[in-house]
């Protein structure tokens, strides 16, 4: 059984009917779980305060945050990355963006309480820095929800299977021997941040703890969980974490308009059922998943209605509710699936598979070389 | 960018009485290769780890001591650079003589150091993976007004670009841009729609 946490409020966060970020994405989640006639019970958090936010923000980012948002102009917010074609001001967005911090939050004082699996159906804003708005991200809920657990002596697993670089939460942490951070990425030769190096392994005492997998663009899902596996487990024995966090974005996806890898939602299954299994073996089943990325209307909703079906062990449904896409179909582009599960590629979808798959076994291998100094 | 810019300032200098013991100890306290050799504020010379390491090796027919001074085993009157050349000029010359590092002088007195580490900095700097951002690369026409029209139809977009690179290919000028957006496929799509040769990002090997 898990724990789901939502409030209404997450809705808020939005940047404008064009943008990427989406609240539909959710609502489309949760009207999927009920036309498939689940139940769907959520636990109501707070929204986090200014004194929580600035335990990983600087104050003076947060008080130009909360005044763009209360309708004041700061000259200078492009500087912090606000006010840009990414992260434009939209009224209220202090207090939107403190409502997934605390929903984040919430989730780890949960775990701290003795839950085991918890899943925040929002959030996920891995690109926030100390002090710079990024890619869609205003606050880093993850960091701040980190920081909660280790304070409260729980070392962190922090895995991060969205799309792009975790370099929020990395940033911030990057000093910290209680925090072991694994970001799967598209490399940041070709994605944005153009961060996430197998290089980038922490300073400090943080050295050696901070692992980062590069992937090739077009990577399919047998490459994909092929270096999960080689990397994930070996880092998990080596830290011995209390708690594994997990930033969910589905913008791994195939379908996503922001990226370049090709996941199906059927590897998808297999990676949260890896994770909830390593969750088992190495944090006695604490975990908890926040979502993030994922900008493909007609595969986001599926991934993570997937995860929240796992995550209570139900089984997943072969077709989806002909209600959910008639009510959802012009959302998706006119063209609602009708299996709840993506056919598999193609043997042949991706002509340099080989050369592809050959990359990124040898950047899990440099991973390996460039840490093991740092490992006792 | 300039020599300015990069190099590091000020430099380690010694006399040139210095011994190769003090010298070597110099380089090993600061994690340094190169000491610039000063009389009063007069430049005599470079010393380098490698010189030290050739000079007092066991594997040379008369290995020099580590009390020996400095001056037999220097480098004289080496090349030099000014605080505003451009740093491919300081590259192109280190390149050219093989040599790691040049002096920085300003009116006759030594001013800093630059070395090939310096130079990697600058590349790191100049490709700009120092902010968050999305990397576009585009095949302009090697023409007047080409980057300009790349230029301006991103400024109307209010993108920010972080940085440009790019290289003459035949009749192609090559162009990478960091720009402050994750957007890039979608100014891909738009970038296209106006006649540009998008190389990255580009279409999936298998479109849905």
């Amino acid at each position: 059984m898990a724990e789901v946490i939502y409030h209404p409020a997450y809705r808020d966060y939005s940047f404008g009917e064009d943008h990427s970020f989406s609240p539909l994405r959710v609502d489309m989640v949760l009207d999927l779980l009920g036309s498939l006639g689940h139940r769907v019970e959520t636990v109501a958090p707070e929204p986090a305060t200014h004194q929580e936010i600035v335990e990983v923000h600087s104050d003076y980012y947060v008080r130009r945050v909360a005044a763009l948002s209360a309708g004041e102009t700061v000259p200078d917010c492009e500087e912090y990355g606000l006010g840009t074609p990414d992260n434009p001001v939209f009224p209220g967005m202090d207090e939107a963006a403190r409502w997934l911090v605390g929903g984040a939050l919430h989730g780890a004082r949960m775990i701290d309480g003795g839950a085991k699996r918890v899943l925040q159906l929002g959030g996920g804003l891995h690109h926030a820095q100390r002090n710079i708005a990024s890619g869609f991200c205003i606050y880093n809920d993850l960091a701040i929800a980190i920081q909660h657990l280790t304070r409260r002596g729980l070392w962190v697993a922090y895995l991060d299977i969205d799309v792009h670089h975790g370099d929020g939460v990395q940033q911030i942490l990057y000093e910290d021997k209680r925090v072991l951070t694994m970001s799967f990425h598209e490399s940041g030769q070709y994605l944005f941040p153009g961060t996430g190096d197998v290089h980038e392994i922490g300073s400090g005492l943080g050295r050696g703890y901070k692992l980062n997998v590069p992937l090739q663009p077009f990577t399919e899902g047998e490459s994909y969980i092929e270096v999960l596996q080689q990397v994930v487990p070996r880092a998990l024995r080596q830290f011995s974490p209390a708690v594994l966090v997990v930033q969910a974005g589905a913008d791994a996806h195939v379908d996503d308009p922001l990226a370049d890898l090709m996941l199906t939602t059927l590897d998808y299954e297999r990676i949260f059922r890896l994770i909830l299994g390593w969750a088992d073996e190495h944090t006695g089943g604490r975990v908890l998943f926040t979502l993030g990325g994922g900008y493909s209307f007609r595969a986001t909703p599926r991934v993570w209605t997937l995860l929240y079906l796992l995550l209570h062990d139900l089984p997943v449904p072969k077709e989806l509710p002909e209600a959910w896409r008639s009510r959802w179909s012009a959302v998706m582009g006119g063209q609602a699936p009708t299996q709840f599960h993506d056919a598999p590629l193609p043997a042949n979808a991706v002509p340099a598979r080989a050369e592809i798959e050959r990359r990124n076994r040898q950047t899990a291998d440099r991973l390996f070389e460039a840490v093991r100094p740092y490992w006792f | 960018m300039l020599v300015r810019d990069v190099m590091t300032s000020p430099a380690v200098v010694i006399p040139p009485d210095t011994t190769l013991e003090d010298a070597y100890r110099v380089m090993y306290e600061k994690q340094i290769r190169h000491l610039l050799v000063v009389e009063q504020t007069h430049l005599v010379g470079v010393i380098t780890d490698r010189d030290l390491r050739l000079a007092t090796s066991a594997l040379t027919l008369s290995p020099h001591l580590p009390g020996c001074g400095i001056s037999d085993v220097m480098c004289r009157d080496p090349l030099t650079a000014d605080p505003s050349d451009p740093i491919e000029d300081a590259a192109f010359r280190m390149r050219e003589r093989k040599i790691g590092c040049l002096p920085v002088m300003e009116d006759g007195a030594v001013v800093g150091i630059i070395t090939g580490i310096d130079l990697l900095d600058a590349l790191l700097r100049m490709t700009g993976v120092d902010k968050p951002s999305g990397r576009l690369e585009i095949r302009l026409p090697d023409q007047p007004g080409e980057l300009a029209r790349l230029t301006s139809f991103l400024s109307h977009r209010d993108v920010n670009i972080h940085s440009i690179l790019s290289h003459p290919e035949g009749e192609w000028l090559r162009t990478v841009l960091r720009v402050g957006s994750i957007e890039t496929r979608a100014l891909a799509h738009d970038l296209r729609e106006d006649g540009f040769d998008v190389v990255w990002p580009a279409e999936k090997p298998w479109p849905r």
